[in-house]
């Protein structure tokens, strides 16, 4: 499956599918921490949900996916700092959720336009799932928006406005990306994704009635070649079960 | 939170059996959150989802059988063993003499 797609298209897809892994791998940090326990599943199948992506993303770009996955070097990864970012308190992991999710449905749905079919039928599959992560996402934003806790809906505000600039790094294209439209494979730009998102993002707040300008919010889109500070340490924790015996076939 | 009670159907003939219970904030939630607890691996087709403070209850008091009422418990073995000391009887009287 590898040789079917052009090095711009693997360069594209490169970039979504470490997003996942890492999202996916910050969400898990979660397990037995969720505030409740039906929570706690339910935002671990989730981050399954998004390993699961960042699998599928991969078996198009290596047909060993474990090694792929986990034994690069930092610099290979071109995951944006959004996606790598610990999150130590619920409600930035949440409020995460929600920006990723809404950002994730429009490079979906852009891939499932694709000329490559398989790769649109991956997107397809994915979006799917991906209605009920923002469902999940959008349950919490809105009650907790809408409650009598003062603090709660402070904290929450806080958190997306301290987060949204770092979420724009999601819209840093990787390098040849022009070329991937151009191809057929990619069907959107991510500046133009941008813009949907800050509107999507936009009417959500306003449905959850809190006052938040998105367009005042300016991030540097971040670089894709770089890794953000504690990236290392979230690799090796990745690596530890496969560095017990690399060779051996999981 | 409210305590939801689950129940699952498969598709096809079966009915609806009960899968367990969760906690949930409100109706939408509980649905959201029964899908991802009970229904990753496609356990049923269909769901209900019964806050457990509508379910109308008996309990073990209440359903206590009365005992002493013995032809409330008809399971037979009265008939059958009339039917065997027949049976017997029977064939006592069929038997060559001595």
């Amino acid at each position: 499956m590898t040789s079917e797609l052009s090095p711009a298209a693997a360069d594209y897809l490169l970039a979504f599918a470490d997003d996942e892994h890492m999202i996916g791998a910050r969400h898990t940090a979660w397990i037995g921490m969720g505030p409740f326990l039906e929570e706690d599943l339910a935002f671990c199948s989730i981050a399954q949900d998004e390993l699961g992506h960042a699998v599928a993303l991969y078996e198009f770009l290596t047909d060993d996916v474990d090694r792929f996955a986990l034994l690069r070097k930092p610099q290979e990864y071109r995951s944006c700092a959004f996606a790598e970012l610990e999150c130590g308190d619920w409600v930035d992991a949440l409020v995460r959720h929600w920006l990723y999710d809404r950002a994730e449905q429009l490079r979906w749905e852009a891939l499932s336009g694709s000329a490559n079919q398989s790769i649109s039928e991956v997107a397809v599959r994915a979006e799917r799932e991906e209605s009920f992560h923002r469902a999940h996402a959008e349950s919490f934003m809105s009650r907790i928006s809408a409650s009598n806790d003062t603090s709660s809906i402070s904290k929450l505000s806080e958190a997306i406005v301290r987060l949204l600039p770092v979420a724009q790094g999601i819209w840093q294209p990787s390098d040849r990306e022009e070329e991937a439209i151009r191809e057929g494979f990619a069907t959107a730009s991510s500046a133009s994704m941008a813009q949907s998102w800050n509107s999507m993002i936009q009417e959500d707040l306003l449905r959850w009635g809190l006052d938040i300008d998105v367009s005042s919010s300016t991030g540097a889109l971040g670089s894709r070649t770089e890794r953000s500070q504690g990236f290392e340490r979230l690799l090796a924790s990745l690596q530890e079960v496969i560095n017990i015996d690399p060779a051996t076939a999981w | 939170m409210r305590t939801y009670e689950v129940f699952l159907k498969r598709a096809g003939k079966e009915e609806f059996r009960h899968a367990g219970a969760l906690d949930a904030p409100d109706d939408d939630m509980a649905r959201l959150l029964a899908r991802e607890s009970y229904v990753r691996r496609g356990e049923g087709s269909l769901m209900w989802l019964v806050a457990r403070a509508n379910i109308v209850e008996g309990d073990s008091d209440f359903l206590e059988p009365n005992f002493d009422k013995p032809h409330r418990h008809n399971d037979g073995s009265n008939i059958a063993a009339r039917r065997k000391r027949q049976r017997s009887a029977a064939s006592a009287d069929t038997e060559p003499s001595a």
